[in-house]
């Protein structure tokens, strides 16, 4: 006859034991409610098999054992989140960079803008016109002339400074990764080898899963679980960041190996730093180019290389390079090296005498003379200015200073400081090679000034435009205005991607206090029915000895 | 099943509290500042907005030209009226001294003021406005008339004669663009407006001083001896007659054409400012319209954000009380 006295106790007792870890894991789950990336624990109990009666007719058995903890886990909505996060911080680091240069361009306030600058010294010029001798006019042509190329200076500078920051937080964004990686690699290690002695490793998959979160927000990556439960991250391109133990560091290199002659200069003068991998020594450096690829992707990384801008090792100038900074700056250098060619050669006048070689300037200021080759706006420089010595002021003269200088739109200024110098006259007098500038005349202002209206073609790197100088500024603020409303609209799309994958994940695997505190409860009552059951069991061993 | 964690309620309720914060910081600043458009990405007008505020600076600045240029015609349009009286007085002078009953004595004393009415007409030829020389085209830094002598007599106010400046430039007009369609001449060379006068002053003083003029005819050339009385004395009438005609053209050929001419360019100054006003209401219009904060509205968006912040604080803070330990 089988010992039902033993089996209500043993029944019991493992009841009473099951009931206190599954309470413990609910007071485990309720301590993590606020702990970022944990997922609540299940713990499996099953039914025991009772040994005794396998194969007998009254198989009763013989209680509860306790089987696996599991990860309330769903690698389809972790992997939404982490694509979510790389979409927010590909969103993020472009609209918090766009909202900095944006200011430059502001529609409202103070007068300082390129386009507000401009069309001040165009009028400036043109009432020099009522009274070209007067100082005051003059004056104010100068003040608004030194106030247009403050203005392109101030532009184009914060531009420069910002892919310049944007150039050194690349450095930072790739140490953040090559951190991650190998935190993710000692984690597969300590996962693999928890997991193959038959232990789960629960919290360790718990920290990876915020890490994989984490690197996801700085670069885009495929994952790839391994049979032994490590995780495989690669690039789209098949590159292994994290092979299981090992991880592969990323390097940030303004030399690498694959460049064959001098790197091209960034806006501001430095280079363009590459992202790769490599595959040599530090001493004999063999660079894999990654940049372009983490570019094309996102987070983090990928919008800080397409807002700062990837150019290629061939590449000769800064604005060659791709991305909207560079495309930002590439409209206000195209409008400087018009001022610097077109309206300098439109200051000079027409040639005065055909007969002897370069261009005779019919153009005069107040004390007789005529303006240089440069003679309105300047640029700082020390070679030769007119290279093609056709006293002119042409592209060809800019393309061969911009070889060892890059841009003009940080030192451009006005020729001169002396009202009386600006060149408001033509020559009036009718002899070919002999010329005279009356005080009053103000033909040469006129024609400056006619220059706002005109349609010039705006040509740069790959940008062309045709249109007035105004017209060209004019866009530049919509170029502006529609690459920060997309930002800005990716960053709100972002922000409701993450909060709904966040949701979908938190659905499934965060703490519900509310369930917690349900199920403890629940197993507090089984606890108590367990112990009641031990009580009833001696009361029957009880009144089976008083028998005796 | 579908489950709810706090996490997420407090994620969402947070979320919708930001929003809304956000929306009552935008409508907030729009009605501070009265602008909806403050940068270019507010607004999908932003290189719009641009060019109208560069119109309405240009505007401004035409505006400002031409207050300027009106100015400088009203001025010549003084000058002009006084150069008519001057030559009105003289007509009357040449006609009372061309009368046979005055003697040749009498004439000399009707030369003196002549010689003032030329004096004063050079004076208007040579007038300066803001320190430049209205009438010496665009070489104003001269005076467009130069006084040299007649060797006849060597002293005295008919031995003084007027000499049209020769410097190239003086007789240069001087044009202005002074809006995008319009551009006028807002000076003209001394010696087409105040030639005639001046020469025709210089014969008529001359005369009636008891000085013939050479040539004949055109601008003297500071010749011309004394008349001998009386043998000459119907001569020195028929050159004081002949200055009539002169002082007629003078008048009716130069001083009054210019004076309509002046007042033609400052009636056109005038139309032109008038529509760069209206060009000016209009773009203000446009330029309100896209990038001015309807105040209503955006009061009315601040109220209703306002509320809505309200309410999730609201909702957060009693969701977030909540517990089921309440009920345990």
């Amino acid at each position: 006859m089988a010992n039902f006295g033993a089996k209500i106790l043993g029944a019991s007792v493992s009841s009473m034991t099951a009931q206190q870890a599954l309470i413990s894991n609910a007071a485990n789950n309720i301590s993590n409610v606020n702990t970022p990336g944990y997922t609540r624990r299940q713990i499996d109990i099953e039914s025991r098999i009772d040994v005794a009666t396998v194969g007998s007719i009254l198989q009763i058995g013989s209680g509860v054992q306790l089987g696996d903890i599991k990860r309330s886990t769903n690698e389809f909505l972790e992997y939404q989140l982490r694509l979510a996060s790389s979409k927010k911080g590909y969103a993020d680091i472009r609209n918090d960079y766009l909202a900095a240069v944006e200011p430059t361009f502001a529609l409202d306030g103070p007068q300082s803008v390129v386009g507000s600058a401009l069309n001040n010294f165009f009028s400036a010029v043109n009432q020099v016109g009522v009274n070209p001798s007067n100082i005051d006019l003059r004056i104010n042509v100068l003040q608004r002339a030194e106030d247009l190329v403050f203005s392109i200076r101030s532009a184009y500078n914060t531009v420069a400074e910002i892919q310049s920051e944007l150039n050194q937080r690349v450095g930072l964004e790739v140490q953040t990764i090559n951190s991650y990686s190998q935190q993710l690699a000692t984690l597969n290690a300590q996962i693999g080898s928890r997991e193959a002695s038959g232990i789960a490793a629960i919290d360790e998959r718990d920290q990876r899963d915020v890490l994989l979160a984490k690197l996801a927000e700085k670069i885009s990556f495929r994952t790839l679980e391994t049979p032994n439960g490590m995780i495989n991250c690669q690039l789209e391109n098949g590159f292994p960041l994290v092979n299981q133990e090992t991880a592969r560091a990323l390097e940030v290199t303004t030399s690498p190996s694959f460049a064959t002659a001098t790197l091209p200069r960034s806006l501001s003068g430095e280079i363009l730093s590459y992202v790769t991998y490599n595959f040599g020594s530090d001493a004999s450096p063999s660079h894999l180019d990654l940049t372009q690829l983490i570019k094309n992707g996102s987070g983090a990384l990928a919008g800080l290389l397409q807002l700062r801008g990837t150019t290629d090792p061939a590449n000769t100038s800064p604005f060659q390079a791709e991305g909207e900074l560079v495309a930002i700056a590439t409209r206000i250098e195209a409008l400087t090296r018009t001022l610097l060619t077109e309206v300098n050669a439109e200051y000079r006048g027409p040639d005065e005498n055909g007969a002897v070689a370069g261009l005779q300037p019919s153009a005069g200021d107040l004390n007789g003379n005529t303006p240089g080759v440069f003679g309105l706006f300047d640029f700082d420089y020390t070679g030769v200015k007119d290279a093609d010595g056709d006293g002119v002021a042409s592209m060809s003269d800019l393309l061969a200073a911009a070889s060892s200088l890059g841009d003009f739109s940080s030192i451009i200024k006005v020729a001169f400081d002396d009202p009386a110098e600006f060149a408001a006259a033509r020559d009036n007098n009718p002899a070919n090679g002999a010329t005279v500038f009356p005080e009053g005349d103000g033909q040469n202002a006129a024609a400056i000034a006619a220059l706002r209206s005109t349609t010039f073609n705006f040509s740069l790197a790959s940008f062309s435009f045709t249109g007035t100088m105004e017209e060209l500024y004019n866009a530049t603020v919509s170029y502006v205005g529609n690459a920060k409303s997309a930002a800005q609209l990716d960053v709100d799309v972002a922000g409701a991607n993450i909060t709904s994958a966040s949701n979908k994940r938190d659905e499934f695997s965060a703490v519900s206090l509310d369930e917690e505190f349900a199920n403890l409860i629940k197993y507090q009552k089984a606890f108590q029915a367990s112990a009641r059951m031990i009580k009833t069991a001696g009361e029957l061993l009880d009144i089976i000895v008083s028998l005796i | 099943m579908t489950r709810t964690s706090e996490i997420q309620s407090q994620r969402q309720l947070v979320s919708q509290t930001l929003e809304n914060r956000k929306r009552v910081v935008k409508f907030a600043n729009q009605v501070a500042s009265g602008v909806k458009a403050a940068l270019p990405s507010d607004t999908v007008d932003g290189g719009t907005i641009a060019r109208y505020k560069q119109t309405l600076e240009r505007i401004d600045s035409y505006t400002t030209t031409i207050q300027r240029t009106k100015s400088l015609m009203t001025f010549q349009d003084d000058v002009l009226s006084q150069a008519n009286d001057l030559l009105i007085r003289a007509k009357e002078i040449a006609q009372q001294g061309a009368n046979e009953s005055v003697n040749s004595v009498a004439r000399q004393h009707l030369a003196e003021e002549v010689y003032q009415i030329r004096d004063h007409m050079a004076s208007l030829a040579n007038s300066t406005y803001q320190g430049r020389f209205v009438y010496g085209g665009v070489d104003d830094d001269d005076p467009p008339y130069d006084v040299s002598s007649y060797a006849e007599p060597a002293s005295g106010g008919a031995s003084k004669r007027y000499v049209f400046d020769a410097e190239l430039g003086t007789g240069t007009a001087r044009t202005l663009a002074v809006t995008d369609d319009l551009s006028i001449s807002i000076t003209t060379p001394a010696d087409q407006v105040f030639g005639t006068a001046i020469e025709s002053l210089e014969r008529l003083g001359r005369a009636l001083g008891g000085y013939k003029t050479t040539p004949a005819s055109g601008a003297p050339d500071g010749g011309g001896a004394a008349y001998t009385f009386p043998s000459e004395y119907d001569q020195q009438t028929a050159d004081i007659l002949s200055t009539i005609n002169q002082l007629n053209d003078a008048r009716d050929n130069d001083i009054l054409p210019e004076r309509v001419s002046v007042g033609g360019r400052l009636r056109r100054l005038e139309t032109g400012e008038s529509l760069l006003a209206l060009t000016k209401n209009s773009a203000l219009e446009v330029l309100s319209r896209i990038q001015d904060a309807d105040e209503t509205e955006s009061a009315a968006n601040l109220a209703q954000a306002q509320t809505a912040l309200q309410a999730s604080y609201s909702v957060t803070a009693k969701v977030l009380r909540m517990t089921i330990l309440d009920y345990i």
